[in-house]
């Protein structure tokens, strides 16, 4: 009896040592496993009042940048207010992706504000703009292998399989289409096709183009080494669309204090005009 | 008066503010506060304008979204049902009782603005110090 009462308290010893030591395992990375993930969790926001935050608060290219950047330093443009030389920026922006595009895309582009089934109808986005969208972007990790991004505008959430698993067969595309993710160093490349046919931002809410269910999708984010900003660089192909691949870049500022707040009134607009561009 | 273009691309973004304001017209009306709804994505206004003749008009104003009004210290107390403020935004394409929030003024002369004029400040620092350590030009 003795002998069974010592045992039993070893075992809830050992069972005790296990339940102490079972976090800190949890929290060891397994081979291959980057504890990258780490330093891109948590909440993001709209990015810094800065002129490239300001400038790539939708998205922007390396090209819309350089403009801006030639602008800013010539000093005969000194005295003119910087949301105009911004406007100036993106207009040659619009036109160098604008020489992208196929002729089929260009039928279409840009598209009509007014047409747009977002503010038509409150429709939610497709991954194609929701990944560029404006305000809190959230990156938690679920379970070992899978990442949740999730969106303050519309509240949108994607999955990103980290698990290494084959991208599914016959499956139907989607809006927010099928993301695989892996880590490069400390960068994560989240890869996405099975894109249902929808709408791009090229680069901005204003500037946008159809895309086909032939889009894949390249987003490589990476924090900044001050840890204040992510970066994310996208990189979309669709043949029907785009002559070349089409870059993107965009930026968040690191706001922990923030929170996702319901999404809950979004209305269908009772008036408007048709051919209004910004 | 033109409006500012960061103010506008900011203040909405689910989708384009162009089909519904113009945002190179302001107008401006004085009223009293009936409902002030503190919600994405964008936070509304209702506001009852008395003319001259007692003639009580329901005024909408649309605002950004909770983020972008919250940056600059907005809350869901803000503004309160029965305060009577004087509020200046872009109006509607068609002229209706519509507007999109650039400034409200209470009685008591207090402003209160969307992030776009602070966030507009702060850029335009940033240049003026980048201007400051341009090489200078031979």
């Amino acid at each position: 009896m003795q002998f069974i009462r010592k045992e039993c308290a070893m075992r809830r010893d050992h069972l005790l040592q296990l339940l102490m030591v079972l976090p800190v395992l949890l929290f060891i990375p397994l081979p291959g496993q980057s504890q990258s993930r780490s330093k891109l969790e948590g909440m993001w926001s709209d990015p810094p009042a800065s002129i490239v935050g300001s400038f790539c608060s939708f998205s922007c290219t390396d090209a819309g940048i350089e403009r801006l950047n030639a602008l800013l330093d010539n000093p005969a443009n000194d005295a003119r207010p910087y949301e105009e030389l911004a406007a100036e920026a993106k207009k040659y922006e619009r036109e160098y992706l604008r020489s992208r595009l196929t002729g089929t895309a260009l039928r279409t582009f840009p598209l009509d504000p007014a047409d747009d089934p977002g503010f038509l109808r409150c429709e939610p986005w497709g991954v194609a703009r929701q990944m560029i969208a404006p305000h809190q972007f959230e990156i938690r990790q679920v379970g070992r292998d899978r990442l949740e991004f999730r969106y303050g505008e519309w509240d949108a959430r994607r999955t990103i399989y980290l698990d290494g698993r084959k991208r599914p067969v016959n499956q139907p595309p989607s809006a927010m289409g099928h993301s695989l993710g892996h880590w490069d160093g400390d960068t994560l490349i989240v890869e996405t096709s099975g894109i249902a046919a929808n709408i791009a931002g090229l680069p901005d809410l204003a500037t946008t183009a159809r895309h086909s269910d032939q889009l894949r999708i390249v987003e490589r984010y990476t924090r900044s080494k001050e840890g204040n900003t992510l970066q994310l660089t996208v990189t979309m192909e669709d043949p029907p669309t785009f002559r070349e691949p089409v870059v993107l870049k965009k930026i968040w500022r690191w706001a922990p204090e923030s929170k996702i707040t319901p999404y809950e009134n979004c209305q269908a607009p009772t008036e408007f005009k048709k051919g209004v561009r910004p | 008066m033109p409006v500012l273009m960061l103010s506008a691309a900011a203040a909405s973004s689910h989708h384009a503010f162009s089909p519904v304001y113009d945002e190179k017209r302001l107008i401006t009306v004085v009223g009293v506060v009936t409902e002030f709804r503190f919600v994405n994505p964008h936070a509304m206004m209702f506001v009852n304008v008395t003319d001259d003749a007692g003639k009580v008009t329901k005024w909408t104003v649309e605002f950004a979204g909770r983020l972008n009004l919250s940056e600059v210290g907005w809350t869901a107390d803000s503004v309160k049902a029965g305060e009577r403020i004087t509020v200046t935004g872009n109006p509607t394409h068609t002229g209706s009782q519509r507007m999109f929030f650039r400034k409200l003024v209470r009685a008591d002369g207090a402003e209160l603005l969307p992030a776009g004029p602070q966030r507009l400040k702060s850029i335009e620092e940033e240049r003026r110090q980048r201007a400051l350590q341009r090489t200078p030009q031979k």
